[in-house]
């Protein structure tokens, strides 16, 4: 169960952004290569968006998560209010053009959006969907 | 601990049947996984609910640590 005010903040946090992003580290010093990647494509088409670190308190915001939009892994992708989803749904939707769609942003070009070989070779990267036992 | 491939494929299929399911080791460890999921469970549902479907099949290999990481592709037959 996770703590019941911990739960309401969050809640309260993602219906007061229109786009919010949890993710490990800082969107300029992120701790996870998912997270960046995320990252990458919010920067890329001009978003704007807040960001999360979920790292000083990961077990409970997973809690607090799981109950909220039945997911638990991060990056997780808010937007008004409604989980869009982690990083491969993510990119996938920002590949398709739904992303710029949704979030009312221009497309950017294909190699904008893909960083991701030297992105996937980071030594900081950390294991993204690790859930606790 | 590591899993099988072949077993996550067979949770995926069990709980999605007539999944068509390909299963991948990204890095050699074999818990850093690639999931390819065709189903037509998943006409009509979003993204997310076709991405939570295929985490819950395999939920319990993430509780006990089986599996790091899941890269997750889905799509519908047809």
């Amino acid at each position: 169960m996770a703590e019941p005010e911990l739960k309401t903040k969050v809640e309260e946090l993602i219906n007061d952004h229109e786009v919010l992003l949890f993710m490990k580290g800082t969107p300029e010093q992120p701790q996870c290569g998912f997270s960046m990647r995320v990252v990458h494509v919010l920067e890329s088409m001009g978003i704007e968006y807040a960001a999360l670190d979920v790292l000083p308190a990961l077990d409970p915001l997973r809690q607090a998560t799981g109950e909220i939009a039945d997911w638990r892994t991060f990056p997780q992708l808010y937007v008004k209010g409604e989980l869009v989803g982690g990083c491969d749904i993510v990119e996938e939707m920002a590949e398709s053009g739904e992303l710029a769609e949704m979030l009312g942003a221009r497309q950017p070009a294909a190699e904008e959006l893909t960083a991701k070989q030297e992105l996937q070779a980071d030594p900081q990267q950390s294991p993204p969907m690790q859930i606790e036992n | 601990m590591a899993i099988a491939l072949a077993e996550v494929r067979l949770l995926i299929e069990a709980s999605l049947p007539g999944a068509e399911v390909e299963v991948s080791d990204q890095t050699g460890s074999q818990d850093h996984l690639e999931a390819t999921v065709t189903a037509a469970q998943f006409k009509g549902l979003s993204r997310i609910d076709q991405h939570r479907l295929v985490k819950k099949a395999v939920q319990a290999r993430f509780d006990d640590g089986s599996i790091h990481a899941l890269t997750i592709k889905t799509g519908v037959p047809g």
